[in-house]
């Protein structure tokens, strides 16, 4: 199963249990979405369930609060993630802070299609999730994996505060997986992708597989042969999985954090502040980052694959950090 | 004789490691030293000869004492007056020769090369592992960029030195039964006049500390207070950051002391002296009841309960290579001891001289206490909790500061957040 069917069927398997949960958006209904998410959902469910909005982000997620507040479930997808600022007033200033304000639960989830890598230019390639994180009250999530897409999917459906969900484009096809049958949520928590001891790679969802390709058999230039190298996932960017992050920080000392974000204020760097202040005895050399530098994300192939963290930049970096 | 700490008063010479008309380098060492406080070595004061030693070996003196002399016009390599042949008589005499510059025209390479190697800096974790297994970081081989030392460097050497080790262990051990754990009674038992067995003078070190307990007895006027503490937040803390309850529990007494400095001073005669500065001294029971030694942690009122931790383990593990300075056991303003890890739960600690009290921490054991929820509800719970027990001078300051004082650190323990 693909990832983008892993996140149809964590909806359609919440939909088919749940009938609170509903389905709020641009082209969701009749034409599927634009990425064919919500395909088939129209016919299943009917037309109040899955609803065809006019173009304006901040009355998909206002009225969306509105119907949290009043006992519904429902899941918004953002057509593209760049589009969400248009709506962003109503996830922070509303949604965000409606449970601290009033003590009124706000259970709705946020789908943005997010991330580059296929020329989609400055408004259909951001990466967006460092946003979100930086406001309380929001949790963000990341999966990676077709299976996680399906159970944090599901898990983010039933967790009473709005979620931001955060599925990248271009794992929508190229990433395929087993998924297990029926419904089940994954932990808001990190997951050791490939097991370590030298280093270890922090990152979260489509650079999850870029890390994983560029450590796979990684020499280095001293020819010391495969180097033993983690792979973390987040998962979940808030909250942040801090046990997770220092037990590998303690195993490996030395780290890689990868963010496909521009730079500045990344969900990386947070990971950063994190081990500097409680790995600090841990660290066997500098924590090095690698980002998207601060610009926007080019429509040019050959320059837009010089903006985005490479598998090449990525094993150059954890080259270096090895033979500090 | 020179001043190792406020309250040392004299000392006694182990050793001179320098004898007459040897050259004798500026802060080199000169001789070894026992005072009530450790056993330490006398840097020499200038560079020159001995020309003179005053104090033999064995002897005490009191602070002050001169205890050599050091001939400072006198040039190393030249011959001294014993082995001066006769016709030396032609040489100029001392006076007459040109002024020379006093260093040595150059440093011999080894120091050189000692030098450079200490100044090779080392990452965080390398660090801690090599202050955990008591490494010499400079003897270790780096295979980092330039020479750097990795973790996996001081790994290797640790279980390379480790693998050494229990090899020798092996050898050793006697073979399995090979012989019967039986062994008769001493003949005599219970029959005819008990023979004690033959006394022994008290070490050194017991000797000092019986002195000072009792000098400290009879000097001041010691009340001891207790109070119980819950210490839930500090068990939760102390797991979460990896340290002991001691360093987080000392945060909170030195947060207390900040705030009654009354109980973070000197009392000497009729001089009172209260100190801005917090300077921990931490009691250190040395191996094999060997003794005490209280070294202590300056300015602790700037350190973290990490900080805390890690100048704790420095000193205890120095304590007990006996490799503290002077510098290191003296200057304390307020004294913790903690005896409770082997499950005592209350104690009268004496007051070392000149401070005016010094806290006991006990063990913490789970007991039942009654507890009251936000809603005014009482319930029994089971809670971490342990005494405190705070010996004060009543010279000093009477019971209601102390308990005061006792309070404030329960309020800080029982709402510690890291």
């Amino acid at each position: 199963m693909t990832y983008l069917q892993a996140i149809s069927e964590g909806l359609r398997s919440e939909m088919r249990d749940d009938e609170r949960v509903l389905l709020m958006g641009e082209d969701i209904g009749v034409f599927g979405g634009a990425f064919k998410v919500t395909d088939g959902f129209i016919g299943e469910f009917g037309s109040d369930r899955v609803m065809d909005t006019p173009l304006a982000e901040s009355g998909i997620v206002g009225t969306a609060v509105g119907a949290a507040i009043v006992g519904m479930r429902p899941v918004c997808e953002m057509q593209f993630a760049d589009f969400v600022a248009c709506g962003f007033d109503q996830i922070i200033n509303v949604a965000g802070k409606m449970f601290y304000r009033q003590g009124l639960p706000v259970n709705i989830t946020v789908r943005l299609p997010s991330g580059g890598g296929f020329s989609g230019g400055p408004f259909h390639s951001q990466s967006p999730e460092a946003w979100f994180m930086h406001s309380p009250g929001i949790k963000v999530v990341a999966p990676s994996t077709a299976e996680d897409a399906k159970g944090l999917m599901i898990a983010s459906i039933r967790d009473p505060n709005p979620v931001v969900y955060m599925e990248h484009k271009n794992l929508y096809r190229r990433v395929k997986g087993d998924v297990p049958e029926g419904s089940y949520e994954t932990p808001f928590s990190a997951r050791v992708a490939r097991e370590g001891s030298e280093l270890v790679v922090i990152t979260y969802g489509a650079m999850v597989n870029t890390a994983l390709e560029a450590t796979e058999d990684l020499d280095t230039h001293s020819g010391t042969g495969g180097a033993s190298i983690m792979v973390l996932d987040l998962r979940t960017l808030t909250p942040l999985d801090e046990p997770a992050i220092l037990s590998a920080v303690r195993a490996c000392s030395k780290v890689v954090i990868v963010d496909e974000a521009n730079q500045t204020c990344a969900a990386g760097a947070q990971v950063a502040a994190l081990i500097a202040e409680h790995a600090f005895e841990d660290l066997d050399g500098p924590v090095v980052r690698v980002a998207s530098p601060d610009v926007p994300v080019p429509y040019s192939p050959p320059l837009e694959q010089a903006v985005l963290p490479s598998v090449d930049r990525v094993r150059e970096a954890c080259r270096q950090l090895l033979e500090y | 004789m020179p001043q190792m700490g406020v309250s040392v008063v004299e000392g006694t010479i182990i050793a001179w490691r320098k004898q007459l008309g040897d050259w004798v380098e500026s802060d080199e060492t000169i001789a070894e030293v026992s005072t009530d406080k450790i056993d330490t070595e006398i840097p020499s004061p200038a560079a020159g000869r001995l020309v003179e030693i005053l104090v033999d070996v064995g002897v005490t003196v009191d602070v002050g004492v001169t205890l050599a002399r050091i001939a400072t016009d006198a040039r190393p390599g030249e011959p001294h007056d014993a082995e001066r042949e006769p016709y030396d008589d032609q040489r100029e005499p001392p006076a007459a020769s040109p002024p020379q510059s006093p260093s040595a025209p150059s440093a011999p390479p080894a120091d050189e090369t000692a030098r450079r190697g200490s100044s090779r800096r080392y990452s965080p974790v390398v660090q801690r592992i090599a202050a955990e297994h008591d490494v010499e970081l400079d003897a270790i081989e780096g295979t980092g960029r330039e020479g750097r030392v990795r973790k996996q460097d001081v790994i290797a050497y640790v279980e390379a030195r480790a693998a050494a080790e229990p090899a020798a262990d092996e050898a050793g051990e006697p073979a399995l039964h090979t012989e019967s754990p039986y062994r008769p009674d001493p003949p005599g038992g219970g029959d005819g006049p008990y023979k004690p067995p033959e006394g022994r003078p008290l070490s050194r070190m017991r000797q000092m500390i019986g002195e000072h307990m009792q000098r400290s007895l009879r000097t001041a006027a010691t009340c001891t207070t207790w109070i119980e503490v819950d210490v839930s937040r500090i068990e939760l803390a102390r797991k979460e950051k990896g340290i002991t309850a001691l360093p987080l529990i000392a945060r909170c007494v030195i947060g207390a002391l900040v705030e009654f400095p009354q109980l973070n001073a000197w009392l000497e005669d009729d001089i009172h002296t209260v100190h801005e500065q917090v300077n921990l001294g931490i009691a250190v029971a040395l191996d094999d009841d060997d003794g005490l030694i209280v070294p202590v942690v300056r300015g602790a009122q700037d350190l973290s309960a990490e900080g805390l931790s890690r100048r704790i383990r420095d000193v205890a593990r120095r304590a007990r290579a006996r490799e503290l300075t002077a510098d290191d056991v003296h200057g304390a303003t307020f004294t913790l001891t903690n005896p409770g890890q082997f499950g005592s739960i209350m104690a009268t600690p004496v007051i070392s001289q000149p401070q005016v009290a010094i806290l006991d921490v006990e063990a913490i054991t789970k007991r039942p206490v009654v507890v009251t929820d936000a809603f005014g509800q009482d319930a029994i719970a089971i809670r971490p909790m342990v005494i405190l027990g705070l010996s004060w001078d009543h010279r000093a300051l009477d019971g209601a500061l102390a308990a005061r004082f006792l309070a404030n650190i329960k309020r800080r323990v029982e709402s510690y957040e890291s």
